[in-house]
């Protein structure tokens, strides 16, 4: 068997007195869809932040392959003065050397298989939830991380836009990219997981298929 | 109450916050105080500036209300020929004429020069003192600036508001000078000495003062220009005027004047001679040996304004460049401390607070002061690199906390996204919060702007000739301010409104924006 893409260690995160992860373990494999579960306030998101080193947790290790794992945030997170495509292109060419010219052309490409490249020059604040998370997603994507986190991506999407986006994370999966996905939507678990954990009092267990 | 006033002048007095505000408001609590007592006879109210200092008008460090020099000493011979009690009113030099005009005193007595306009607006007394404009230079320059024609292309120095003045201007066409007006008659010769001008054209009672506590000039033995001191009456008064008058003739006939003249060591052999003529009649002409007909007060107004408006245009380009590089300066400097503040340690972020907060809690006016004089010692900087720098540094100050508060209003997702995806944290202030928080602080920047355009009228102290200075040399040589404080206030406004609709513009495009 290959090492996991993403390996997730007896992770412990107190904030203040409270502790929020208790000793999280779980691992992810090369095209693997992992679905965490569990009710807002859990510690989903403090999870993915985890992993995403944007929080510091206090004992275990979080082991990433290829570095650093991209992050599509709840709310997007867009840099509001740049457009779709600025904001695709940015870190290639500032944070990973890619020339200009390339990194426009790849993401050009990336917004296109999104089906979003006709929003390009907008801005993140023209754009609809459903379009802003796809520019979200392209740009995350355009650092070619090999694990993608997704913090609750269904929350602002209607029952149609939802199955879309279950049908584009699977394709992602099917290239081979890892996926972690934080919601307590149910129903989407179904539809994409190729595992599902359930966190409760900051431990994960497996939730039977 | 008078214990009251006398211990809160006290009060004033040990803060040296302003000792001639202290004297202003230790004077009205006086006369307030004293107004309670009815049998005493009517005041003569006389007003004069004791900035101005010995021998004419000193006041008393440790008491300001009272005051001594001949001025005083002459106020008090006209009080008693007329049977009243003197009563000092402060008054700055330069507002005295107008005072008058509106009854603040009745007499002005403070080496007032006498002059064909003072004679239009006003009534003067007879002339009771006969100076000298004298010219004086650094020692080491005494044998090549002999005369103002010896200056061209050098700065000469004198007192806004006076007789030395229209003589420098008129030395600026005739013979290619550098005219500077000083709001005070000490500074001109200190920055002589410093080497900031080269030249200072005052009357020969000021420069021999001023050589008594300055040394390192010498005042040149030609006389440039023969002038008088008068009391100055509103017009109406032209019955006191001649009471005046008379108590001045009998004290020039028994010797009082000579005497009150030889105490302050200023009586010389002029003296003797101007009472002769006055005594026999003479007419006295006001200035002698400078021809005042072209000077703008014997103007009409309209004349007078199109003599000085293209001055005042020049003065309002002075404005607008001394605005935009202080403003370039301060939104630069402004930035490094916002993100010192910001980003910077523990040290770093005491030391900016403390910039700040003591930009922003003392007056801009004494940052100014400082910048030019205090520390004129150590480093002599150029009036216009002052005035560039302390607007400069003080709107700094207030830049910095709309650049702060703009860096802390940009969502902390807008960093994280930039850090999930590998940017550097300079990389995520240069290319994502920075760009955000200057959107965020267009608008109140561009409001400051124009507070910093107003603002810059106060490096007229430091004898720059912006708009406000120009404004306030044309009104004092005119001797009103209707017409030049209109035309200063339409050039201040088609300068900032323009400003201010920008600011509108961002403010509005910004909400519509972000709602």
């Amino acid at each position: 068997m290959t090492a996991p893409v993403l390996d997730v260690r007896d992770v412990r995160l107190r904030r203040g007195t409270r502790e929020i992860l208790r000793g999280v373990t779980f691992t992810a494999g090369r095209g693997e869809i992992v679905v965490i579960l569990g009710p807002s306030g859990s510690g989903k998101t403090t999870i993915l932040r985890a992993i995403a080193g944007l929080d510091r947790h206090d004992s275990g290790r979080i082991a990433v392959e290829g570095g650093r794992a991209g992050m599509v945030f709840q709310f997007h997170c867009l840099f509001e003065h740049l457009s779709a495509l600025e904001n695709v292109c940015l870190a290639p060419v500032h944070a990973h050397g890619v020339r200009k010219d390339a990194a426009i052309a790849r993401g050009r490409e990336l917004l296109a298989a999104f089906g979003v490249e006709h929003r390009a020059g907008a801005l993140p604040r023209e754009l609809s939830g459903g379009e802003a998370q796809r520019v979200a997603i392209a740009r995350a994507l355009a650092v070619d991380p090999h694990v993608l986190l997704l913090d609750e991506p269904t929350a602002s999407l209607d029952p149609d836009r939802r199955a879309e986006l279950g049908a584009l994370l699977l394709d992602l999966a099917r290239q081979g990219r890892t996926l972690v996905v934080a919601t307590h939507d149910e129903d989407f678990a179904r539809l994409c997981a190729s595992r599902t954990l359930r966190l409760a009092d900051g431990v994960l267990g497996v939730v039977q298929a | 109450m008078s214990q009251i006033a006398k211990r809160f002048i006290q009060l004033l007095n040990a803060a040296r916050a302003r000792p001639l505000a202290a004297a202003g408001l230790g004077i009205s609590l006086f006369v307030s105080s004293s107004s309670a007592f009815a049998q005493t006879p009517p005041d003569f109210r006389w007003a004069g500036d004791a900035e101005g200092g010995a021998p004419f008008v000193e006041a008393d460090p440790s008491r300001p209300d009272v005051v001594s020099g001949f001025d005083v000493d002459i106020a008090a011979l006209l009080a008693r020929g007329l049977h009243r009690t003197p009563r000092f009113v402060m008054i700055t030099f330069s507002s005295i004429d107008q005072s008058i005009a509106r009854g603040d005193a009745e007499i002005g007595l403070s080496g007032i020069e006498d002059t064909p306009a003072r004679r239009a607006a006003l009534s003067t007394t007879l002339p009771y003192y006969e100076f000298r404009e004298v010219l004086s230079v650094r020692t080491a320059d005494a044998a090549r600036f002999r005369t103002l024609e010896d200056l061209r292309g050098h700065k000469v120095a004198t007192l806004s508001g006076t007789i030395a003045y229209e003589i420098l201007l008129r030395a600026e066409r005739d013979h290619g000078i550098d005219a500077l007006s000083y709001d005070d008659d000490v500074h001109p010769y200190s920055d002589l000495v410093l080497g900031r001008v080269d030249a200072v054209l005052l009357d020969n009672v000021l420069a021999d003062r001023r050589r008594r506590f300055i040394s390192g000039f010498t005042i040149q033995p030609g006389t440039v220009a023969v002038g008088h001191y008068v009391g100055v009456l509103s017009p109406a008064n032209a019955p006191l005027r001649d009471a005046c008058n008379e108590i001045l003739r009998t004290a020039m006939r028994d010797g009082t004047l000579e005497r009150i003249f030889r105490r302050w060591n200023v009586w010389n052999d002029e003296q003797p001679k101007l009472h002769a003529r006055l005594l026999a009649g003479d007419q006295v002409a006001p200035v002698v040996g400078f021809d005042t007909s072209g000077s703008t007060a014997s103007l009409s107004a309209v004349d007078a304004t199109r003599r000085y408006l293209p001055a005042l245009l020049r003065a309002s380009v002075i404005t607008l460049i001394l605005s935009f590089l202080s403003m370039a300066l301060a939104v630069a400097i402004g930035v490094l401390i916002a993100t010192g503040r910001v980003y910077g340690g523990r040290t770093i972020r005491a030391v900016l607070t403390a910039y700040v907060e003591l930009m922003r809690g003392t007056p801009i006016l004494l940052q100014l002061f400082v910048l030019y004089y205090g520390i004129a010692a150590a480093i002599r900087l150029p009036a216009f690199a002052a005035a560039l720098l302390g607007l400069a540094l003080n709107y700094a100050a207030y830049e910095s906390e709309i650049y702060r508060g703009a860096l802390h209003a940009v969502p902390n997702g807008q960093l994280e996204a930039g850090r999930t995806l590998g940017l550097s944290e300079v990389q995520i202030l240069t290319l994502v919060r920075g760009p955000q928080a200057f959107r965020l602080a267009l608008a109140p920047m561009t409001n400051d702007f124009v507070a910093l355009l107003k603002d810059s009228s106060l490096v007229s102290v430091l004898t720059v000739m912006e708009l406000t200075k120009q404004t306030q040399i044309f009104a004092t040589n005119l001797g009103s301010w209707v017409i030049p404080g209109t035309l200063c206030a339409a050039l201040y406004l088609a300068m900032s409104l323009p400003l201010a609709a920008v600011a509108s513009r961002l403010e509005r495009r910004w909400k519509a924006a972000t709602s």
